[in-house]
């Protein structure tokens, strides 16, 4: 009887022991720093219907900072200047049909670089706005 | 030597294949990351073959310094081994399985408090002790997932395979030994 008594307090000192580290690893571990930019990247669709997404990020370039927002989809095929965006949350801005583009800006103003390399600094207002040519 | 330390050659061929068992067991569970046999195995040689122990952990921590060379973690082999096999001989008179899984278990739990130690001596290069225990803590943090995979392996494995190996080692000592 006292033999298993003690059996059982070793076995439950070790389910307190399991439970202890554990919490010292949620409450101690290191935690994912977040991001130290904060930016915003707005989507205008071709019905004009905006949808801004606000991050805080490290991203050096814009196709980063993309993939990052919770929410934004976009695809397009490679290129040798990167990335070329024809979809943007599931439409598709086809130039050889109606000359649409998805048009990408900075601040308000037409960015300079594709999306693999347009710098992305602290502060940025990114737009990516659906385009008739 | 010591009379009581004195050993035959029996005793050496007993102490290698000691070491021969636990660098197979090592090597053949080495894919699986923080499952091992060598807690069980030092803790079931120390209860069988005492003295004998004393020998069978420095040869085979020197055996993985020279196959895998010489790093931090070998000098945190150069006390914790040591230690579960003291443990292991202070409770040697314990035949219950269940007992035997807690002390494996609760040793693979503190795995990485006890290998944490000579971080607190590498943080402290700046001469700030403080520094070293954070350095020993925040090292120590980080592999507490491993260590709660180390600690309930090792207290599965105990409570698998401490009576069919026990029943064998009773024969087998009864064998070298009765002689």
């Amino acid at each position: 009887m006292k033999a298993n008594a003690k059996k059982i307090i070793g076995i439950v000192l070790v389910i307190v022991l399991i439970i202890a580290l554990g919490a010292l690893y949620f409450v101690f571990r290191e935690k994912p720093v977040e991001g130290s930019k904060s930016i915003t990247i707005e989507v205008i669709n071709s019905k004009s219907e905006s949808v801004v997404y606000e991050l805080k990020t490290d991203a050096e370039f814009l196709r980063q900072a993309m993939e990052e927002a919770e929410g934004l989809t976009f695809n397009g095929s490679e290129s040798e200047y990167g990335l070329m965006v024809n979809e943007v949350n599931g439409e598709i801005a086809d130039f050889s049909v109606n000359g649409a583009y998805w048009s990408f800006n900075v601040n308000g103003t037409y960015c300079n670089y594709g999306i693999d390399t347009q710098p992305v600094l602290d502060g940025d207002a990114f737009s990516i706005v659906y385009t008739l040519g | 030597m010591n009379r009581k330390l004195k050993l035959t050659v029996r005793d050496v061929t007993l102490i290698g294949l000691m070491v021969a068992i636990i660098e197979v067991c090592k090597i053949a569970l080495s894919g699986l990351p923080n499952i091992e046999l060598t807690s069980f195995w030092v803790i079931m040689f120390t209860r069988y073959f005492k003295k004998r122990v004393l020998f069978v952990i420095p040869v085979f921590i020197l055996i993985e310094g020279v196959m895998y060379g010489i790093h931090i973690w070998w000098i945190m082999y150069l006390y914790a081994w040591p230690l579960l096999a003291l443990v292991a001989y202070l409770t040697r008179k314990s035949d219950s399985a269940v007992s035997l899984a807690i002390i494996s278990g609760v040793f693979g739990l503190l795995f990485g408090l006890l290998c944490s130690i000579p971080y607190i001596f590498i943080g402290s290069v700046d001469g700030n002790i403080i520094n070293g225990f954070r350095t020993a803590f925040a090292w120590w943090i980080a592999g507490i997932p491993w260590d709660l995979v180390h600690g309930i392996a090792n207290f599965i494995i105990m409570l698998v395979l401490y009576h069919p190996i026990n029943t064998v080692m009773k024969k087998t000592d009864k064998m070298i030994f009765s002689e």
